[in-house]
């Protein structure tokens, strides 16, 4: 109720709201109150009873509604019993107790790891086994399997099979270790890796199909095959022996690739230095020859002349450059002294050689008076004739 | 009326609830035995809706999926008197729920106690006849089919459906292992061996082969050589054999006196003369 007055003389005054959302509610409460005055009986119990089991009804049936995402299906079961699979989609299942429906994924690609945990592996909930294992030949292999399966069918994976995901984990080391065994160890850790993922995938499938647990196994990959740790560094060594064996072959390749051209050039070069020398000889004679024989020519034309000719010039070139000592001595002359160490090298001034036989036969040097002792001092004189 | 339906009311509850007594519903992953005040009445019950009467029956379920009796490692004998360490599992089911109530209490677990032991006397047994490379290597089928058709019947007396028994794993025992590891490690170095003196050898002949030949080639080259210097040889003495011999005489003199001016013309030479030569014919006379 509005306690403030309003001047009649001032202009209308702005809506109260307060008083307006008063008045309306007292006029739904008296409408309420006459309607229900006027049908008393429709708001007897039991007719409220009925209203109200009705609308209990209707949700009732309405929780029946269920919608099936895409790549599920919807599994029902009536009393427990088995009845449909639905496909993806809106449905509807008689409610609860009578029908119940469970979605599973069929589509969703999940995995196993044996022998190893990723991070993405469930890692807490399958305990985590050695990955060692026996081959034919007696030896120790260290293998890691990834197993990727998917359920194909809804029905019976959830009723046929307690513990899908561990069944498949112990079949998957039963299987591995059978195929394993059956192969030596060399053709696990080389060649033989897809023949041998292949066959365990068969044997895994084959098992599952025969516990009908309703899994397809997508693909088994072998993430690693490897020997123990304990022997890593031996087999390593063999890998790297076998690098070296072939760099040894090519480092001697190398070396011979190497000395055979040179070899070759070497060879060569014997034979070109010998076809020189044979050239320069040839040459050599043809050149003296040919020089002689046009020598010859002039000579055949006047021998005596030419003759007489190259006797004095080869005399003259012959004493002009040499140190000389004439000796006019007769035969059976007395012995005498000759220093030659004291004679000089260059062109001496002549002397007066017909001086010296007054002294009977004494030779002097040209300019040297020392009587110097030498090693060679006798000297015979020179009979040769020129 | 309203008195009517408020009669209605608790007498429609109360015939729901005895409904709800007198039926019972058996899962599809289940088997069910039904008791009548203790003593078991009926044990065939398809999955779904079935009746019963309010409190004289009761009814107890049971899983009826494939369970497994995963076992603990083992020690085993083979043949050859050598130890194994053998991890198995077992599949198997209820076949006959009456049989399996009363003779394990229908208890999971005590069934997999019962069921390890028989296998484990029946695994001991096919074990001690085999040896270690057969149990590795062999094709498993058949030591499966032979475990299995031992122990079926035995399995049945306590109501077990035995549907495979594989072997997780047969490992040699630790003190072994090690000894497999050197022996594998021994036989790693002995590969490495064999390749490192595979190379040595090969790289020796080749470089051997490859020294051989520059010696062939040398060799040759040189025979060749001292063929093409002597043929030059010969060519030059023909050459002046031939132009010499055209005056033999006038060669000698030419010849002789070239001699003569190479031997003597050091000027460190000294000559002692006779003025008596052809030389000095006109040294001492005018004539």
């Amino acid at each position: 109720m509005s306690s403030e007055q309003h001047n009649t003389s001032q202009p209308t005054p702005p809506p109260d709201w307060k008083a307006e959302a008063d008045k309306y509610w007292r006029q739904v409460s008296r409408r309420g109150a006459a309607f229900y005055r006027d049908h008393q009986q429709l708001f007897s119990l039991p007719n409220l009873g009925a209203l109200l089991g009705g609308a209990l009804a209707l949700t009732w049936l309405a929780s029946g509604v269920y919608i099936v995402d895409e790549g599920n299906r919807g599994v029902v079961t009536r009393f427990g019993a088995y009845s449909d699979t639905t496909q993806p989609g809106p449905h509807w299942h008689l409610p609860v107790p009578i029908e119940t429906v469970r979605i599973v994924n069929v589509e969703q690609q999940r995995f196993i790891e044996v022998g190893y945990s990723s991070r993405f592996a469930k890692a807490a909930t399958l305990p985590q086994e050695s990955p060692l294992m026996l081959t034919s030949d007696e030896n120790i292999v260290n293998v890691r399997l990834a197993v990727q399966y998917q359920i194909h069918n809804a029905q019976d994976y959830l009723f046929n099979v307690k513990d899908s995901e561990p069944t498949l984990k112990q079949l998957t080391e039963s299987v591995e270790r059978a195929v394993i065994g059956r192969n030596n160890m060399d053709f696990v850790l080389t060649e033989g890796r897809s023949e041998i993922v292949a066959e365990i995938k068969r044997e895994i499938q084959a098992a599952m199909d025969d516990y009908h647990a309703g899994i397809t196994i997508a693909s088994v990959n072998l993430q690693d095959a490897q020997p123990p740790e304990e022997v890593q560094g031996a087999f390593e060594d063999a890998i790297r022996a076998r690098e070296d064996k072939q760099r040894l072959i090519n480092e001697a390749e190398a070396y011979a690739n190497e000395i055979i051209p040179k070899a070759r050039g070497a060879a060569a070069r014997l034979l070109q230095e010998a076809e020189a020398y044979e050239a320069e000889k040839v040459a050599k004679a043809k050149g003296e020859t040919e020089r002689f024989e046009q020598l010859l020519v002039e000579y055949e034309k006047n021998p005596a002349i030419t003759r007489k000719r190259l006797y004095l010039e080869a005399k003259e070139k012959l004493y002009s450059g040499s140190n000389k000592i004439m000796i006019e001595a007769e035969r059976n002359a007395p012995q005498f002294y000759m220093p030659l160490q004291a004679m000089p090298n260059s062109h001496p001034a002549a002397p007066n050689p017909r001086t010296e036989p007054e002294r009977g036969g004494e030779a002097s040097a040209d300019k040297g008076t020392v009587r110097k002792p030498a090693a060679n001092s006798e000297l015979r004189p020179s009979r040769s004739k020129p | 009326m309203s008195s009517r339906l408020s009669f209605l009311f608790p007498i429609g509850l109360g015939v729901l609830l005895l409904a709800y007594l007198s039926v019972f519903h058996v899962n599809q992953y289940e088997r069910a035995i039904l008791f009548r005040l203790g003593e078991m009445v009926g044990t065939d019950f398809k999955p779904g809706l079935h009746l019963k009467v309010p409190f004289i029956n009761n009814v107890d379920t049971f899983d009826a999926r494939v369970l497994t009796l995963d076992t603990k490692s083992e020690r085993f004998l083979t043949s050859e008197k050598k130890n194994v360490i053998v991890d198995s599992f077992a599949k198997w089911r209820i076949g006959d729920v009456g049989l399996f109530y009363t003779t394990v209490g229908g208890d999971e677990y005590q069934a997999n106690l019962r069921l390890e032991q028989i296998l484990k006397d029946a695994m001991r047994g096919e074990f001690g006849l085999r040896t270690i490379k057969q149990l590795i290597s062999e094709d498993r089928t058949e030591l499966r089919k032979t475990l299995l058709t031992k122990l079926e019947p035995v399995a049945g007396k306590f109501g077990i459906e035995l549907i495979d028994i594989r072997i997780k794993r047969i490992d040699l025992p630790p003190e072994v292992s090690s000894s497999v590891y050197q022996r594998m490690r021994a036989e790693r170095e002995r590969v490495a061996r064999e390749f490192r003196s595979q190379g040595a050898e090969s790289a020796e002949l080749i470089s051997a082969e490859a020294d051989k030949q520059k010696q062939v080639l040398l060799a040759n080259a040189q025979r060749d050589a001292e063929n093409i210097r002597g043929r030059g040889d010969a060519q030059s003495a023909d050459i002046y054999a031939k132009s010499f011999g055209k005056n033999a005489e006038f060669y000698a003199f030419h010849r002789s006196l070239q001699a003569y001016q190479t031997a003597f013309e050091k000027t460190q030479d000294t000559l002692v003369l006779k003025p008596d030569s052809d030389f000095f014919k006109y040294f001492n006379s005018e004539k």
